[in-house]
């Protein structure tokens, strides 16, 4: 299919001579404004001074050494209003564009085959990770490095977490994927996959079968559901199904259904724009973006936003759906809607949606996709009862340490923050190494 | 941490230095409490700014730098009016003995300048007892606003082994000799030094230069109340200069000294490049004016990464290691050419290639205007490559070697019918005298 190509591979990064070039505009500053605006403790006034300076495997490694994803953020992170917001080099022009060369120097790394990390001193203390998401990698990579045998299990068949099963490919492809993964195996973390811990006390039993610290870190991999008055038995899926389907093994599957049809998406978070613009890439004839606020209050990121214009996306704001059209064998035929209008601020600051009265009407889709939000899967406490959790199944942790309310397990990413960034998680495992070392100490 | 493996400590003088990266005598090593800042950054020595004795008072020109930018590069080179130091001795010594106090396992090296024998000894001996591990004698600043000091004596190669000699009479630790690039060959008053008592030689110091000429005023900068002056440059375009004079004196079997190499260092790259011609330690200012200190920790992790790479161990193994391969131009195999190749696939359309092939190389390329793309004729390429240096991506056009069975096509005439106008005979020599030994 035509738009194959387009979909699985990312967009190239810079080459060498682009990376040079951005690299010299860097004002190489005091102080770098930059190295203190990333969640992970990433410092881009050092790396690209190294690279300026022609010390790029040194740049390299202060990426790396900090986050062994340093890829996956140079990728992915909303790098405008983090390390390039700060950018001194904004007041005569414009930012450095940080994230680009942060890919950059990584993709060198593989290019050039770099062997980045000393081998530790072997520890004999066995650390469990559940889930192999951006949290779960970076604590099981700190705890390698530090030569502790870590073994990570996940539930789904590959490795990676959102990373492979919560993004889309020309965001964020395999390859690269697979590559930042071989960083981590490499320093010697275990991978045990179609694993899932649960059932009764199934993350705690790990502490009784020889594991000497646990670190939770399974996401969220439940949906928020809209609660139709009736589910269509076809054409509705949340968006944690539709993209998990994105990626393992049924892309072709789904573009089958997509091509030359109406698709709708219910949302206005970054998971919804990467549903809306890969159903449009994909071949749908008509995509309508569906949120109950306006522009100004889509928690989206607005390249992400303008980017899904681009793609064609129709923009239907100020609608709140409320159920779902079918026919006689329950196939989806529709969306039924309301008009809204904003009202006054609600806690989050943003403006309420009110209802109009008597304005319902439906669009004719075929398929809708959910996109209103991950949540904890339903049973997960089941499987910690001794962590203490929330009234939403998040974990309650400590955000410096990941310590929980049970000795020896950890938490962190977005089962304890809610849904929140991979440069987030990255952060999240990092503390949480440093903090199962300190227990381990003790 | 990165290096640990790697030890990029040197012996140089009878001292281990903890790396070959030092600070020249100039602004950047004014004080100890700047040197002391470098040395906490990482650098291994200072070669302290240069003495002076408070017989006559220092006063440094107004303003005292002018940046050359070439384009949006800036700092391509640096004019300097800076004199020898400005502060009373008594306080450059009472600052010497800090450092030793504070920071032993450092290396410093005191630059002296005097205008007479006893002025010379007085500086050596002043610097010796109050802990200089060695000297370097400033026979080489190209700007001094009093006759008879700095690099009119290092042109005055006499004077070298005078000076030289006399210090060597007074102290018992080592000398450095530093050099005056502003002169034809280096080997000449280096081994004047060295007959004066010198122990290694430093180059170079700055070359005198005019960089900029300010269009209204007419006055060279740094323009100092309406007055500019042939001043010293230094910088990244210098650093030719530099390796030249270094590799030429590491190669002179007579000369025989080790060598602390100066020139436009900013990267490892280039302070490796120093090394590999002869340079056991290295000296570095206009880099530190561009960018401070901080640029020692990418010398260290670029150097120990580059010696981890290659397999070496200390960099003693890798001085003088490219000396062998500079030779002389009469050298080079002629019988083998090659062309450029370009890689058309990744072409953006800009055209600079076509504007210097035609313009400075071998009109070997045509031009598709259609689609904006060069096509070149293998014949007429003269494998100058100047069109790979404009290309904007990068490896586009590479250089290929051609079987010894091609051959370029001469130069065409523009009108062959002319030639039998020509008022012409063929040179046929009928003696040697005067001839020269250029074989170019």
């Amino acid at each position: 299919m035509s738009y194959a190509d387009n979909f699985k591979k990312m967009k190239p990064g810079l080459d060498f001579g682009q990376a040079v070039a951005e690299a010299d505009r860097c004002l190489l500053c005091h102080e770098p404004p930059c190295s203190t605006a990333c969640p992970a403790n990433t410092q881009p006034g050092t790396f690209i001074r190294k690279l300026r300076m022609k010390n790029i495997t040194g740049a390299i490694r202060t990426i790396k050494e900090n986050n062994i994803l340093g890829g996956a953020c140079g990728v992915l992170c909303p790098t405008a209003r983090l390390c390039e917001k700060e950018c001194s080099a904004t007041g005569i022009g414009r930012p450095i564009e940080i994230g680009k060369i942060q890919r950059f120097l990584v993709e060198q790394s593989w290019e050039r085959n770099l062997n980045l990390f000393d081998t530790p001193n072997p520890r004999n203390e066995k650390i469990a990770v559940v889930g192999s998401g951006p949290g779960g990698l970076s604590c099981a990579a700190e705890l390698a490095k530090k030569g502790f045998p870590v073994t990570v299990f996940e539930a789904r068949p590959e490795p990676g977490g959102v990373l492979r099963y919560g993004v889309v490919s020309y965001r964020f492809d395999l390859d690269f994927l697979e590559k930042e993964l071989g960083d981590v195996k490499s320093l010697g973390v275990e991978f045990k996959c179609n694993t899932r811990i649960e059932g009764d006390r199934g993350a705690e039993k790990l502490l009784e079968n020889g594991y000497s610290a646990v670190f939770l870190a399974p996401g969220l991999w439940g949906a928020m559901r809209l609660a139709p008055e009736k589910e269509p038995s076809e054409g509705l899926f949340t968006s944690v199904e539709y993209l998990a389907a994105l990626r393992d093994g049924r892309l072709e599957e789904i573009a089958s259904q997509v091509e030359g049809k109406t698709v709708a998406v219910i949302g206005g978070g970054s998971v919804a724009m990467d549903c809306i613009e890969s159903a449009a890439k994909l071949g749908a004839e008509d995509v309508y973006l569906v949120y109950r606020r306006s522009w100004m209050q889509m928690p989206a990121e607005e390249d992400e936003r303008i980017e899904s214009l681009e793609a064609g996306v129709h923009y239907l704001l100020l609608n709140q759906p409320t159920g779902y059209r079918t026919d006689e064998k329950n196939r989806l035929t529709g969306l039924k809607m309301v008009r809204t209008r904003l009202g006054e601020s609600d806690d989050s600051g943003r403006r309420r949606p009110e209802v109009i009265p008597e304005s319902e009407w439906t669009l004719d889709a075929v398929m809708v996709i959910e996109a209103i939000g991950n949540r904890a899967e339903s049973d997960s406490s089941r499987w910690y009862p001794n962590v203490d959790v929330d009234d939403k199944l998040l974990i309650k942790a400590d955000p410096e340490t990941g310590t929980t309310s049970t000795p020896g397990i950890f938490a962190g990413g977005d089962i304890v923050r809610g849904p929140a960034l991979v440069v987030n998680a990255v952060q999240d495992g990092k503390l949480a190494a440093k903090a199962i070392q300190e227990y381990l100490k003790e | 941490m990165p290096g640990k493996d790697i030890d990029l400590s040197i012996e140089f003088l009878g001292k281990t230095f903890k790396n070959p990266f030092l600070l020249s005598s100039s602004p950047v090593s004014n004080s100890a409490e700047m040197v002391a800042r470098s040395f906490d950054a990482g650098w291994s020595g200072v070669v302290f700014k240069t003495l002076n004795s408070d017989r006559l008072p220092i006063i440094h020109p107004s303003p005292r730098m002018n940046s050359y930018h070439y384009g949006d590069k800036r700092l391509v080179g640096l004019q300097n009016v800076e004199q020898i130091s400005d502060r009373p001795l008594k306080d450059n010594l009472v600052d010497f003995l800090y450092l030793k106090k504070h920071y032993p396992d450092h290396i410093l090296i005191s630059s002296i300048m005097g205008f007479s024998n006893d002025e010379w000894a007085y500086l050596a001996k002043a610097s010796e007892d109050n802990g200089a591990d060695m000297l370097e004698l400033n026979f080489s600043c190209p700007h001094m606003c009093i006759e008879g000091t700095g690099h009119h004596v290092g042109k005055a190669f006499d004077l070298i082994e005078k000076f030289t000699a006399t210090v060597k009479s007074t102290v018992s630790i080592p000398i450095i000799a530093k050099m005056t690039p502003n002169i034809t060959d280096m080997n000449e008053p280096a081994m004047y030094a060295k007959n004066g008592g010198a122990d290694a030689i430093s180059a170079i110091n700055t070359v005198s230069g005019i960089s900029e000429i300010g269009l209204d005023d007419l006055v060279p900068k740094p323009n100092v109340f309406g007055v500019g002056a042939v001043s010293g440059t230094s910088g990244p375009a210098i650093k030719p200069i530099g390796l030249h004079f270094i590799a030429d004196m590491a190669k002179c079997d007579d000369l025989a000294l080790p060598l602390s190499g100066i020139g436009g260092i900013e990267t490892w790259v280039d302070a490796l490049e120093y090394i590999l011609l002869g340079s056991s330690t290295i000296q570095v200012t206009t880099g530190i004016i561009h960018y401070g200190y901080r640029i020692v920790e990418d010398m260290i992790e670029g150097l120990s990464d580059f010696m981890r790479e290659k397999g070496i161990a200390r960099v003693q193994d890798l001085v003088g290691r490219a000396l062998e391969n500079v030779k002389t131009t009469n050298h080079f195999d002629l019988d083998r050419q090659g062309i450029s190749q370009y890689d058309l696939d990744r072409c953006v359309g800009c055209g600079q290639c076509y504007t210097v092939c035609m313009d400075a190389a071998g009109q070997a390329l045509e031009w598709d205007a259609k689609n904006r793309r060069p096509r070149l004729i293998e014949e007429k390429c003269l494998s100058c490559m100047i069109c790979s240096f404009v290309c904007p991506v990068p490896d586009l056009i590479t250089f290929k070697e051609m079987p010894q069975t091609w051959n370029r096509k001469e130069t065409a005439v523009m009108d062959p019918d002319l030639e039998k106008e020509i008022a012409h005979e063929p040179f046929i020599a009928t003696s040697t005298e005067g001839g020269n030994e250029c074989l170019c």
